[in-house]
């Protein structure tokens, strides 16, 4: 860990307290949330917490009725109100003025008003269809980053009997320059699929599209929506195998932008994304199977490194070569692999050799059942 | 999946918690506690990912801040321990910029990384992209 994340780790705590942060006199928007922190930090009993909360809860209620309340003070007490629901106490008359707060604030209020929505509601909430006009208003804005916050939040709850009002704006913003808008624009499309499968069978077509888009960012975001599709199916998605593999060896080579790398590793979370993929494919296939041993091969062989999320890498390969057609010579690797994790030192690592299903020895031919037995 | 993110103190106080499947308000702060303390009670030989009801915890320690994040069974519990790393680094790159704290700015940033219980983005330009943007808009 660098220095600088060490300072600010133990600098954490304080930050989320507000106890010594310098400056914080100059906050006076966030110094009541500080005191109510504070407040709450310093009592020992739930009685007393109770207590504390029941009377912000009242301060809230009275601010958010009255008309002089601004935009301003309004995000501030949304804040506030997230924080008391936190601790368990319901807040549900600021649910309205959460939906306010999205309509009507500038910028950053808007952006916090859709946070406290999301947070308050639930997919069957009444007050959630008050959100949809909102919704659609800055999906049309000419101000890129209230589409953006228009479509997190759509990622994140909407109802889905209103599912036709927004999928064909929605789908517009597939096409879009931005590859944010194009990526959050997947998002939602997986959403939706989560909620309400059939209100996008129509469009697998652009699912594809997303696959095959320019930015990574886009192109990974599509693969939630495959990861979905080819756990229920499997054998639809088949002929996809081969541009799974041709993702996952630019990856693995290198080809990212620097930034998509984490510690060195090129995108070790979007690598393991695609062996989970692969191996659903693979699994039972044998003629699948074949079309990515060289890429696992070349997967076991890259992760050299002696970092943890190399391990995990590694460990989603090693999973994936038990699950496909075995090839001897993968699982001779898969097992050494498990090996130096079974006798490592690092605690984690143990538990992840432990861990990995066995029950795929039958299938080793003799030699690899030697190598794993010892 | 991921099923929840919290971050609390070792008192056990919640500072931020985050759902991605329903759960009651009423239930919450008795989830919380109960997953907290089975963190806590963890020895230091112990890995860093519990068998928790019928899923499973990866916590993960900064000073006096615990992360614990929830996840279905099948989830690559290293991987999400390192998420977890990269969501502190990610606060690291905003917060040593900002001199403010807002409980809002952190969970916007979590947006940006966790929707649905996937991890969409892991990129910190890209996470903390829209956060700048909308602070940018409204200094200027």
């Amino acid at each position: 860990m660098s220095d600088v994340v060490e300072k600010t780790l133990t600098a954490l705590p304080s930050l989320l307290s507000l106890d010594s942060q310098p400056g914080s006199a100059k906050l006076s928007s966030n110094s009541k949330l500080g005191n109510l922190i504070r407040g709450i930090t310093e009592l020992t009993s739930k009685h007393e917490e109770e207590k504390l909360i029941q009377h912000e809860l009242s301060s809230i209620k009275e601010q958010v009725s009255s008309p002089n309340t601004t935009m301003r003070q309004m995000r501030e007490l949304m804040v506030r109100a997230v924080y008391c629901e936190m601790l368990g106490y319901e807040a549900s008359f600021s649910y309205i003025h959460a939906i306010k707060l999205a309509q009507q604030g500038n910028v950053l209020e808007k952006r916090v008003g859709y946070l406290a929505v999301s947070l308050f509601l639930n997919e069957n909430h009444e007050l959630l269809l008050l959100l949809v006009n909102t919704v659609l208003k800055d999906l049309q804005s000419t101000n890129l980053i209230e589409v953006c916050m228009a479509l997190t939040v759509v990622c994140q709850i909407f109802p889905k009997d209103m599912i036709p009002a927004i999928l064909p704006i929605v789908e517009e913003k597939l096409n879009h320059p931005k590859e944010i808008i194009r990526r959050k624009a997947v998002l939602a499309l997986h959403k939706f699929y989560l909620i309400a499968p059939n209100q996008v069978q129509h469009i697998h077509n652009k699912f594809r599209k997303a696959l095959c888009d320019k930015d990574p960012g886009v192109m990974t975001a599509s693969l939630h929506i495959y990861l979905q599709l080819i756990q229920e199916n499997a054998e639809a998605y088949k002929d996809l195998t081969a541009s799974f593999v041709t993702i996952l060896k630019q990856v693995v080579g290198g080809k990212l932008p620097m930034d998509f790398n984490y510690h060195s590793v090129p995108a070790p979370w979007l690598q393991i994304q695609l062996l989970r993929i692969l191996s659903l494919l693979g699994k039972n296939d044998q003629r699948t199977s074949e079309v990515m041993y060289e890429v696992l091969d070349e997967s076991l062989r890259r992760a050299e490194m002696n970092h943890n999320i190399t391990y995990a890498i590694l460990y989603e390969c090693v999973k994936c070569v038990y699950t496909i057609h075995p090839k001897s010579e993968l699982l001779e690797k898969a097992a050494t692999c498990i090996g130096n994790f079974v006798l490592s030192p690092k605690i984690n690592l143990k538990y992840l050799g432990d861990s990995t299903d066995f029950s795929h020895r039958g299938r080793c031919d003799d030699s690899t059942s030697t190598n794993i037995m010892t | 999946m991921i099923k929840f993110v919290l971050m609390v103190n070792q008192q056990g106080q919640t500072r931020l918690s985050r759902y991605y499947e329903p759960v009651e308000l009423s239930r919450r702060a008795a989830l919380e506690a109960d997953a907290v303390r089975c963190c806590l009670s963890r020895k230091k030989d112990q890995c860093s990912f519990v068998e928790y009801k019928d899923f499973k915890l990866v916590y993960r320690q900064y000073a006096a801040l615990i992360i614990v994040v929830g996840v279905s069974d099948g989830e690559n519990e290293l991987s999400i321990y390192e998420l977890i790393h990269n969501f502190v680094e990610v606060l690291d790159k905003h917060f040593s910029r900002v001199i403010m704290f807002n409980l809002d700015s952190i969970h916007i940033i979590l947006d940006e990384m966790i929707q649905n219980g996937h991890i969409v983005e892991t990129n910190k330009n890209r996470i903390l992209a829209p956060l700048t943007a909308i602070n940018k808009m409204v200094e200027g």
